[in-house]
This record gives C-alpha cells, structure tokens and sequence, in this order.
C-alpha cells in the first residue's frame, strides 16, 4: 500500500521526515519496504499485517504517527450544501442481515460528471492510482484516505431507484467495471437494484450502473460488509480488489457515514449538485461493541521485561484512541480520577514496575488493572496479551534487552539422529551426494515402484525371496492432493525413488553423466495399509526412506575419466557401510524380482529375517520418462525400520596369538552359482580351522566357458591354540575343494 | 742406474701404463667436477661404476700386477729396495687415489642419477575416490541444532501431513484465515493438511510434556507457492519453543541474538520488529545485524545494514490454554526461521529452486 508523505502532513503535524517517518513506522509494526520520490513528495510503500485493517489509509497511519510524534491528526471538514431526505428518493433493503449488518446509501443530485481537477489526480497517480472521473475519483481517494470503500452508482440506472442487498440468484450474471462479465452463484452477496445485481458487494461495482458523463444523480454506497463473505467472494471470482482487500479485513463500523459524508462533501464541492441531507443507513444487526479489556500492569513487564511507567501506559493506549473504562473493576466515571491514579503510582513507582504492581495486586490497591475499550477501528483487540503489544510496540520494541533463560532444562538430539548422522557421513564417504527431492510426485508414477514393506498392505511381504506380488497397485493407497501446485503432481511421495531418477535426468541433460546421489526422507501411504495404528487415527502413514542412485564411473577426485564404470556391487557396498556405520547386524541380500528393477539384477535387502529395502539395476522400461542411455542401479530401504534396530553392543575379540595361513581357489563353476552358495558350502563343513572365506576375483570372458566365470577364493587357516602345520592345512583345504567340486559342480583351475 | 734398476723402473711403468690406459676413460671424472659428470649420461653412471670397481679388482687386486710389484719388493736388493718400495707405494697411492676419486665422483653422479629418476611431479592430484557432498539444508539443519542443543533444547519432530487442528486450529489459526485457504496451503483428499509451519511440533511436544519446555522443531514444510528465485513449495524451517515461568521478550531477545551470534559471528546484534502472527502476541519480526558489512550497509542488506530472518513472539494465550497450559503460572516464547533462508544468506544463494534441483554441478560445492 502506498502513503502519501505529502497526505500524511495534512492529516498530522509531523515534523519528521520521509525516511524518518519510515522508519519509525516500521519500528512501530507498520513496515514500510521502500521510500521513493514523487515530484514534491515522497512515497511510502507499506506493508501491513493482515490484523491491522485500520492502518490501510492515510488516517491510519497518520494515527500510528500522531502517537509516535505526540501530536494530533486532523480529519478535513466535511461541509456542504444540503436537501431534502435520501429516504424520500430511495429505499434500501438488506435481505442478508449476516453478511451486510450495515449499509448506508446518500443521493447527490445533479451532479457535473468531469475529468478531476489537477490536485486530485496528481494525488491518485503518485500513489500508483489510475484518475477517471471527478466521482470515481473521489470515492477512491476518500477509500485511501479513511479506509472506507465507497461506490457511486448512476441513480437514474437504479430500477425503481432502490437498493437490494440478496444473495446472488442461481445464473444470474454482472458485467463488472473491468467489462468482464461474472457467473455468480448463490454464496455471492450482491448490491441489486428492483430487478438485477447492479454490484459484487465489497468487491467490485458493475460497469451499467457505473458514473459516466451523462449522469446527473449518484447514489454513494457506504457499508460494512461480512469479511468472510467478501473474501470468498474475491477468491471465487479471482478478483483481488482495493475494496475487497478492505472489506476482508474489517473495517470500522462506526466510520461508515463519516467516510460518505467526506465523499459527498467532495463531490459537492468538485463536481457540483446538492446532496439529501441523511443518509438511508440501515443497520440490519446490532453490532455491540467489543467488551473492554483489562490490562494488568504487571503483565507488561512479565511479557516484554520492559520497564513501562503506567502514565506511559495510559498516554499510548489514550493517544491510540482506547477508553479508559475502569480502573480495578470499578467504573471510570471521572476520568480525572484516572489521571490522578496514574501520576499517583508514577510518582511511587521506584523503577521496578513489576514488584509496584504485585504488591498492588496484593493490596488492592488502585490502578494495579485497567480496563479499556479498544475504538471501533481496531478489529484486532481482544485480549490483555494485544494491549501489553500496543504498549510494547509504542514504547519501543528496540528498549527490549537481550537476556537469557536462566539454564535448568538439558537439551538432546531425536532418537537416532547419532545414527542418522553417521548414515550421511558414511554415504558421503562413499561418494554420494545428498539430493533433497519435493514431497510429492506425478501420478503417472502410480504402480510403477515396489514400495517399502511397510508401506503395503499387512498381506504377503514375509521377508522371504520374491517380493513382487505384494505390492498395492492401485492409487487408493497413496495419499493425494486436492490442490497440488504443478499439474499432475497430485501423489505424496510412496517412493523416494522418482524423486532421485528425476535428478538422474536432470544431471544428464546438463551433460553430467557420473552422478551418485542418496537421499533420507519422508514417504507416505493411505493409513488403510499401516501395521501400526497411527498417532492419530485420521492420517496418513508416514516412513523415514533412504534411497540411492548410482550411475556412470567410479571417478577419482581431479582425475578426469573414470577407472571403470559402477556396478550392482558399488551399490551394494555403499548400502553395507551404512548398515556397518550405523552399528546394524549385517544385511543379507537375495535376488529377488522386483517391480521396478531389471529381472536377474535385483534383490532384497533384510536385516534380522525382515525385509527392509530393494536394491538392482534400475528398469528403464518402468517409464518413458526414464530412459536413459547408461545403466543406473538404485536401492531403497526403510529407514526408519532400520533406526528401530537396536545397535549392535561393541565388544572386542581378543587378537590372535597364531599365525594364519591363506590358500587361494581358483575355480571354474556355472555363472549361476553364487558366491553366496560357495561360501555356504565351505561355512557348513564346519572346519574349526577355517576362518572364513573371502572373495578375491571373478572372471568371466576370454579363456572362460560360455556360461561359465572363474572365481577365486581365498580362505584362512588358523588355531587359536598351535601354529598349524602345512600337512594339517593341505588337509583341511583338501576338504573343503573336494566339498565345492562335489556341492557346486566345480573345476577346480590349474 | 744399475741394469736391476732400470728393469725395476720399466717394470713399474707398465703398470703405470696398462693401469692409464684403462684408466683413461675415467680420468676425466673427478671428484666435485659436475661439468664432466653431467656429460655422462646418468643412466651410465651405475654401468661405469661397476666397470671401475672391475678396473680397481684388476689393478689393485691380489692378481693384479701392482700386487705382484709388491711382492717383488722383498727380492730387491737392498741398496735398491728403499727406492723401489717408494715407487711402488707411490704407484699403488696414485692408482688408488685417481680410482677413488672417480669412483666418489661416479657414486656422486649416480645418486643424482636415482634422484632424477625417482624425482615426481608434487602437483598431479593426490590419489583419493571422489567424495559426496551433504545438502547445504543439511549442513545448516545441523549446525543450528548443534547450536540450540547447547542451549538445552530437545530436538522434536511431528509428521509432515498433520490435521487441521495441529496445523490450524491450536496455533489459533481460525476457520477462514486466509492461510487456511487452498490456496496457500496444501491439503490432501482426505482433508489432512501438508503442514504450513513446524509449530505443529510446538504443540505435539506441549501435549507430551509439561513445562519447563525447550525445543526446536526443524523440518519441512509446504506451502502452495510457485517456484520462483525466492520461493519453493515445500521449504525447511526450524522452530523453537521455551515456556517456563518468567519469561519474557527479553529472554526471546536473548536466545537470538546468542543464536545468531554463534552462527554469523560475535558481534551480531538483533532488532525487534512489531509485527503479527497468529500464534504469538505479542509478536516480533527479527533482524541481525549484516554479517558482510556489519550493519554500515552493503548489498546483501540492500544498505540498511539489517538482514531480516524470521518471526517470533510469546506464545499466544489461546495455544498455551489449548494443551492446558496455565498462562498466569507459564509464560512462554516461540520462533522460526527458514533454513532455505539461510542457505542463501551463509552461501550467497541467488535462486534457491536449485536447493531441490539436485544438480551435481551444485551439491559438490558445500562440504
Ligand atoms: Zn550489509
């Protein structure tokens, strides 16, 4: 909102500056964002908090000013020549007593329809306001005045020259001043003359019945208008008006036919013609003034720790305009005696305000509690909390120190933020880099993913093997936005996955083609499907995920090129060092068949027995959107399962006092045995010697059988009581090679 | 010169000879004489040093022919023997000394040939796998509740889809705010809401404990705007919470300033502004003093030497009584800031969509 510096001088005696004046605004709530120029006058750009209606015009602010500076705002005159009753030329009827409780209507005859004169317009422009006409403009420059809006209708357009304030009737129709034509509905409130809406009430007027050269009568609409009603309005129709932003807001009751007599002075004295001498002001509700509120002094300084003499208290709630009502709950019937009181406990107060008041309030002695009527303006004032803020506000908001709480409370992480922490150390140590993808994705995503388990129905996921029937296809599980903002993305993310693959893509475009990202969020499911009734019964399931995308080369850093290109195991490891540095039993991984991953390069991921995650090749073929023309591998897991796993306790295992011995195998077995399958064979032959198997290469291609791969393995021989002897190591190892010959079809190689 | 004599000096200058003429490949290499041993190429050195050591074993060794003038020396007549041992020692010295002499400069040479070999180049990259990169949210989220959890706060969170009362209704948020309005605010189909704050959690953690409370709540949170260089739907923000008796805007004033200071550096101020928020009163829209001009003025404050970070105020009476807390005993002070906010400050962020684009590019410059 734009103020007038120049406005504001005719209105208080200020004798600050533009930039002065905007500061010291600002240090009061009213925060002006820029200061600029205009000619001979400088303009204000405001922006006001949605309570504060009252300070939407150049009295309001000059209000707030006539405190700051002590001084006075003077209200122009508004005197004029009158005749005859309004009551005699029209009539008003509000149908909608809850939605219009007041609407004031006053006639100005024969008037002269005419561009403004030069003060006026020049005045609308610098405040970013566009002149029309004489009437038009008065009524816009008196809204930025009072904060009243006003409309003048052309009278003689008015059928039967009477009011009707209804609801708008099913299909009917106005073409508004901005020529737009508007399909009402029945929630509308409209201004209607005998036969048609002639107005959106607080919103906009219609262009038929709008001052135009040719009129002689007006009709001056003043009015206070439910703020619901408006804004709804506003909304439905997406029209945002001057008016509509007022009207939504509240404004003051009291000041309706203050503003029209101001309008109706200004036509008389600009554009000609005589005005009835009342208005038709109908009240259609009784609109009772807000009780008082009731200040204790001593909740000043309890609130804000600011040291505020109570004749201060008094002088900024009197100049804001609140009525002194009671003092201590008796009736202020002579306002003197509050005065009196006032000075009486300035002159006792010692500079400990709090303690003068607690004793107050424990003596009964006088004025420890004001009670205050709030003017009819200021819509915002219900409680003691909003005078201990005007107070506050006008005091000095920068007279408040900076003091700490006294330390008696220990303070603490979330559970598992130890663990979180080391999670994104580990995968970062890996080579991945964080992503942060939105909540929600495109619906077109909708079955494409298997989800975590405990994001699908309680049937089928038992953590074993083939994971692919139980996953929920539908969208009934998901959780959708009725409003989302970008079209399409209606779902609340079931998968963190899209989110990663979308990022894939965009690297890709910008011509990255090594990415490693992870992410750790939340994902979401119908409540219908959760195992665990929810905090509340009415929403949506929710899980921490971790998710991974891999793709491109295993790059080094400041080395251009990459030594080999990333595979399922790169994947694999980084999931293993966030189970090792989050202090989890090992994770076991079986190929599975999973929804979204290439079939023979997936599998699940379990801890303890219990299916926490899938992790593969990704499937291109999932979705058109992700084809991409290199390989990517992702996994997900759940983890906030993951977090409920208690760690592992660390406990040291003594160092061994023998040597050990290492033998390699070479062997040549069918590329669909697994490693897993060799190193169980070895495992169950239960050698007390053997101390575990380890990988060292697998082969597969030149010199190597179709079908075929060559894998070496290496295993350890030791005895925690003797160093072994060879003959007893050729022995042990003669074993365990006769044992994966025999189990899984191996040859052993030269 | 007797006929013994003259065989004896012939003898001797055999060897003399055969030794220089071996020798003279050599003789040009002279301890300390660098010009000539940068004229043998430093690979050589080594070959060189071994064909010395050959040369020495020959010239010196027991076969060798000067060993035979040694023992010779016992056969010579007496009169001739001093003369002919002194020539023969003289022999032996010169031989040894040149050999040893070429031998130092040979080893000379060729240690500086190894050095040149083994020299490497100090600038090729040090060998290291790439490292990732945590999200510039989650560096900032971690420091400001390393910060808050020294300041004895606990660390809350609440679920991200909330209902209307969490979200609204015990954050005095009455029905037809604006901000309840679809428009600014997301709901899902089943009328829960995306929470537009993470004061939510401010609530929850009241209903689970009871007073003296700290706590911050970082998290996400949603609201219904379009992407622009300043504005994401869905942003982080970290709220906090103290309710305890006697406290007062001067504690909250305080606690920001202590906040800031730890963040942005010891000498940051704060400033209250009045302002409104539904769910303090009275409220106040925070400032601190710019951390790149320290308050005279520069761009990033647009000269007025202030940055603006967040609102704040004692906890509205209406929220304290709707988790039954008693607001003559308790009083209480909430505030939030955006962590995207901050991001862009503490790194110079011009357009934060790029927080969640996920750009490689982008991510690997925050560690
Ligand atoms: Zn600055």
């Amino acid at each position: 909102m734009n103020i007038s510096y120049n406005w504001l001088r005719e209105l208080t005696d200020t004798a600050l500056a533009p930039r002065e004046v905007a500061e010291r605004l600002t240090m009061v709530g009213l925060a002006v964002d820029t200061v600029h120029e205009a000619g001979d006058d400088f303009i204000l750009e405001f922006d006001i908090t949605s309570n504060r209606p009252d300070c939407l015009s150049h009295l309001g602010v000059a209000r707030e000013l006539s405190v700051i500076g002590r001084g006075r705002v003077r209200l122009p005159e508004a005197k004029f020549a009158s005749e005859g009753s309004a009551e005699q030329l029209s009539a008003v009827e509000i149908r909608e007593p809850v939605l219009c409780p007041r609407y004031a209507a006053r006639i100005v005859r024969g008037v002269r329809v005419a561009p403004s004169p030069g003060w006026l317009a020049d005045r609308l422009r610098a405040i970013g306001q566009r002149p029309i006409s004489n009437v038009a403009d008065i009524t816009n420059y008196v809204m930025h005045e009072m904060g009243q809006p006003l409309h003048a209708f052309d009278f003689a357009k008015l059928a039967e020259q009477r009011i009707v304030v209804r609801r708008a009737l099913k299909g009917e129709r106005l073409k508004t001043l901005d020529g737009v034509v508007r399909e009402l509905d029945e929630e509308m409130l409209m201004i209607a003359d005998a036969v048609r809406p002639v107005a959106l009430a607080g919103v906009m007027g219609g262009e038929e019945t709008e001052a135009t050269d040719a009129t002689r009568d007006v009709l001056i609409e003043s009015a206070y208008f439910n703020p619901t009603s408006v804004r709804r309005t506003a909304r439905s129709l997406g029209l945002h008006t001057e008016a509509s932003h007022r009207f939504e807001r509240g404004v003051d009751f009291d000041g309706v036919l203050r503003a029209q007599a101001r309008v109706v002075a200004l036509i008389c004295e600009l554009a000609g013609g005589t005005a009835t001498e009342d208005a038709i002001d109908v009240r259609a509700q009784v609109f009772e003034s807000p009780p008082p509120v009731t200040l204790r002094l001593s909740r000043v300084k309890a609130l804000t720790g600011l040291e505020v003499p109570s004749d201060e208290i008094t002088r900024i709630l009197d100049a804001l305009g609140f009525i002194l009502v009671a003092t201590n709950g008796e009736s202020e019937s002579d306002t003197a005696r509050a005065s009196v009181n006032a000075t009486r406990v300035n002159e006792t107060a010692t500079g400990d305000a709090e303690s003068l008041a607690e004793t107050a309030t424990a003596t009964g002695a006088p004025q420890s509690a004001l009670s205050f009527t709030a003017p009819t303006w200021r819509v915002d004032i219900e409680r003691e909390e909003d005078l201990v803020e005007e107070v506050a506000r006008h005091f000095g908001y920068e007279k408040i120190v900076d003091e700490l709480p006294a330390g008696n409370v220990s303070g603490g992480y979330r559970a598992g933020d130890a663990r979180r922490r080391a999670a994104r150390r580990a995968l970062t140590a890996s080579g991945f880099d964080e992503a942060i993808s939105f909540g929600f994705i495109d619906a077109e995503h909708d079955g494409r993913f298997e989800l975590l388990p405990d994001l699908k129905s309680a049937e089928g996921n038992n953590g074993e093997g083939d994971a692919g029937g139980a996953s929920i296809d539908g969208a009934e599980s998901l959780v959708s936005l009725s409003n989302p903002i970008i079209e399409g993305v209606t779902r609340m993310r079931p998968t963190l996955l899209p989110g990663l693959l979308d990022a894939v893509r965009h690297n890709f475009n910008q011509g990255t083609r090594d990415v490693r990202l992870f992410e750790v969020g939340r994902v979401f499911a119908g409540h219908a499907f959760s195992n665990e009734p929810s905090m509340d019964g009415s929403l949506p399931r929710e899980r921490e995920a971790l998710a991974l995308v891999l793709t491109g080369g295993a790059t080094e850093e400041g080395i251009a090129g990459a030594a080999r290109e990333l595979d399922f195991r790169d994947l694999k490891g980084a999931l293993e060092a966030v189970f090792d540095t989050v202090n989890l039993p090992a994770p076991e991984f079986v190929a599975a068949r999973v929804k979204h991953l290439s079939e023979g390069q997936a599998a699940l991921v379990s801890v303890g027995g219990r299916v926490v995650g899938t992790l593969g090749r990704f499937a291109e073929e999932v979705a058109p959107s992700y084809k991409f023309r290199q390989t990517v591998f992702v996994a997900e897991v759940d983890f906030s399962a993951l977090l409920a796993v208690e760690e592992l306790p660390m406990r040291y295992t003594p160092l061994a006092r023998f040597p050990s011995v290492v033998r390699d195998i070479s062997l040549l077995a069918d590329r669909r045995v697994t490693f897993a399958e060799m190193r169980g064979v070895v495992n169950m032959l239960g050698l007390a010697e053997s101390r575990g198997v380890e990988l060292v290469d697998v082969y597969e291609g030149k010199g190597v059988p179709e079908g075929k791969r060559s894998v070496t393995l290496r295993v350890e021989y030791r005895s925690d009581e003797r160093t072994l002897r060879d003959e007893e190591v050729n022995e042990t190892h003669q074993r365990i090679v006769g044992a994966l010959e025999a189990e899984c079809g191996a040859q052993l190689r030269g | 010169m007797s006929a013994e004599d003259s065989e004896h000096q012939r003898q001797i200058k055999a060897v003399s000879e055969a030794f220089e003429q071996e020798f003279e490949r050599f003789a040009r290499l002279r301890a300390g004489d660098v010009t000539r041993l940068d004229a043998a190429p430093p690979a050589g050195a080594e070959a060189l040093l071994r064909d010395l050591s050959d040369l020495r074993t020959r010239h010196t060794g027991r076969k060798s022919a000067l060993t035979g003038l040694k023992k010779l020396i016992g056969r010579v007549s007496a009169e001739e023997r001093a003369a002919f041992g002194q020539r023969v020692q003289h022999l032996e010295a010169e031989i040894v000394e040149k050999i040893d002499d070429a031998e130092r400069a040979l080893k000379e040479s060729s240690a500086a040939a190894r050095i040149e070999r083994e020299r490497i180049d100090v600038t090729l990259p040090g060998r290291r796998l790439r490292r990732g990169h945590m999200h510039p949210i989650t560096l900032v989220w971690q420091r400001i509740e390393d910060i808050f959890v020294s300041m004895g706060y606990t660390v809350e969170d609440g679920p991200e889809i909330e209902t209307d009362f969490y979200n609204f209704t015990a954050l005095n948020i009455p029905a037809g705010h604006p901000a309840r309005s679809p428009q600014d605010t997301f709901y899902t189909t089943d009328g829960c809401a995306l929470r537009s704050q993470t004061s939510t959690v401010q609530i929850h953690a009241m209903q689970r404990r009871h007073p003296p409370l700290r706590v911050i709540a970082p998290g996400k949170v949603f609201r219904r705007d379009t992407p622009d260089a300043t504005h994401n739907p869905m942003f982080f923000q970290v709220e906090g919470l103290l309710v305890d008796r006697g406290i007062t805007l001067a504690h909250l004033k305080g606690t920001l300033t202590e906040f800031l200071r730890r963040m942005f550096g010891p000498d940051t101020r704060t400033r209250f502004r009045p302002s409104y928020f539904p769910f303090t009163e009275p409220s106040a829209e925070f400032d601190f003093s710019c951390f790149k001009c320290g308050g005279v003025g520069c761009r990033l404050c647009k000269g007025s030497g202030w940055i603006e970070l967040g609102g704040s105020g004692m906890v509205h009476p209406n929220v304290l009584r709707a988790v039954d807390i008693d607001t003559e005993e308790f009083t209480g002070f909430a505030f939030g800031l955006g962590i995207d906010r901050m991001c862009a400050l503490l790194y110079g962020l011009d357009d934060i969509r790029l927080l969640f684009e996920n750009d490689v590019r982008f991510l690997k410059q925050f560690s």
